[in-house]
């Protein structure tokens, strides 16, 4: 995976409200950082191929993401996706701004394309 | 909570065998202790000694029904006066009870924490917003098909919700009225509310289906919630309205938790969306098969163009996406 998409997540790895996140580019290139043991790294991987496996059948024209919001009683995961098929997954705790999250979004969706 | 320990450990010595195992006790001696220990854990009711040697009781209730608005929260003194009992209750109190002076005394104030814990409003003809959520009261009345004015009130506001044959017509808080004043109202916390028999209001000011007006007042609700506690611990007189782009309804579906159609407002291909509900349903499980993270509450996806907010329940599941208005003009 391109390193500058590594380091932006490292670097927003424990951003407030952020339990756990990943991006993920294909089945054996994931990377996943948990701020929390309530998600741990392995369950942000799992998470992530889950969606990234659910997201061409669940999702179609006009429903096409540029990100989507999991929101659960106890959490929310969200997921980014870049058009170059990057995938960024987000596990927050409930009361995590959204604001944040969208900032992170917009961020990752910015960034250079993977080369 | 109680600066004297022998009597903290006497209350929690007698209300536990009293609860048979159904109470959870946690004793803490001062204000401190007792907003770090709320901060961590989740509490039903908390009962406060208002007559401690460094505190003023009553200031602290004050602090911790501005926290804790849901909380339920009790004083207890050793010398009880009218006034300082109007005091607690003006104060966020439900109950202002007289330390007791025998053991008889201890078992009857048991009693009166245990209904308290156990108490529900009845039907929601006059409720306080506790057990019984105010979206709850107006999902009620919309399924229903009933016709009624709620009236939602705390320190801060009053406000009124119309409701006419099951479809929410108009709000108004303050100078706001509209899907706005509807969103401010369901983003209040605390208060009580009345169901009022219906009268027609002056304008009709909420178009489309209450589903979605209640998803997306949870929505700015939440988002509210998550702001800065700076930004929202200091109570306004009249708080500025909350501001949302205006958007437009570009297709509805709800739906039984079966998947027959129960309404379709401009949606192509129902059979497809009900397919899709029920997909999001399953995927939602799976998720929580991996991280149990609580009963699912929604989707929100965000599009080019819009947004689109899915519900699922047992019994009903949702479908809502909105484009901005301009772009829809």
């Amino acid at each position: 995976m391109n390193e500058a998409f590594t380091q932006w997540l490292a670097a927003h790895a424990t951003a407030p409200g952020l339990l756990a996140c990943g991006i993920r580019a294909s089945e054996i290139s994931c990377v996943c950082h948990a701020a929390s043991e309530k998600c741990p790294a392995e369950k942000m991987e799992k998470i992530l191929h889950q969606l990234a496996v659910a997201q061409p059948w669940l999702f179609n024209e006009p429903l096409a993401p540029r990100w989507s919001t999991w929101t659960f009683e106890h959490g929310q995961i969200r997921l980014v996706n870049r058009p170059d098929g990057l995938l960024l997954g987000m596990v927050a705790a409930p009361d995590a701004a959204a604001q944040n999250l969208d900032q992170l979004a917009e961020e990752f969706l910015a960034l250079p394309p993977a080369g | 909570m109680d600066d004297d320990p022998v009597f903290l450990q006497l209350v929690a010595d007698l209300f536990t065998p009293l609860s048979q195992g159904s109470w959870q006790i946690h004793r803490v001696g001062s204000a401190d202790a007792a907003l770090n220990f709320l901060k961590e854990h989740p509490v039903d009711l908390i009962v406060v000694d208002i007559n401690m040697s460094v505190l003023d009781g009553v200031q602290f209730l004050r602090i911790l029904h501005r926290l804790y608005p849901d909380l339920k929260k009790v004083t207890l003194t050793g010398f009880a006066t009218e006034e300082k009992r109007n005091e607690c209750l003006a104060n966020g109190a439900e109950l202002f009870i007289e330390k007791p002076r025998a053991a008889d005394g201890h078992r009857s104030i048991f009693v009166m924490l245990d209904e308290l814990l156990n108490w529900a409003p009845k039907d929601g003809f006059q409720g306080m917003l506790r057990k019984v959520g105010l979206a709850d009261v107006i999902q009620m009345e919309c399924l229903g098909r009933n016709s009624s004015v709620l009236e939602i009130s705390n320190r801060q506001m009053r406000g009124r919700i119309y409701i006419q044959d099951g479809n929410i017509v108009h709000a108004a808080v303050g100078g706001v009225v509209g899907e706005k004043a509807f969103q401010k109202i369901l983003c209040i916390t605390g208060g009580s509310f009345q169901l009022l028999p219906f009268e027609s209001p002056a304008q009709r000011t909420v178009e489309g289906p209450w589903e979605f007006l209640l998803m997306e007042a949870a929505r700015v609700r939440d988002e509210a919630a998550s702001l800065p506690s700076a930004e929202t611990e200091t109570p306004a007189e009249e708080p500025e309205p909350i501001a949302g782009p205006a958007v437009r309804v570009a297709e509805t579906l709800i739906c039984s938790g079966r998947g027959e159609t129960l309404h379709n407002h401009q949606c192509a291909d129902p059979g497809a969306r009900v397919a899709f509900l029920k997909d999001v349903s399953q995927q939602a499980e799976r998720l929580l098969q991996t991280l149990p993270l609580g009963k699912f509450d929604r989707l929100e996806i965000h599009l080019a163009d819009g947004r689109a907010i899915v519900q699922t329940r047992a019994d009903r599941m949702v479908f809502v996406r909105v484009t901005p208005e301009l772009a829809a003009a």
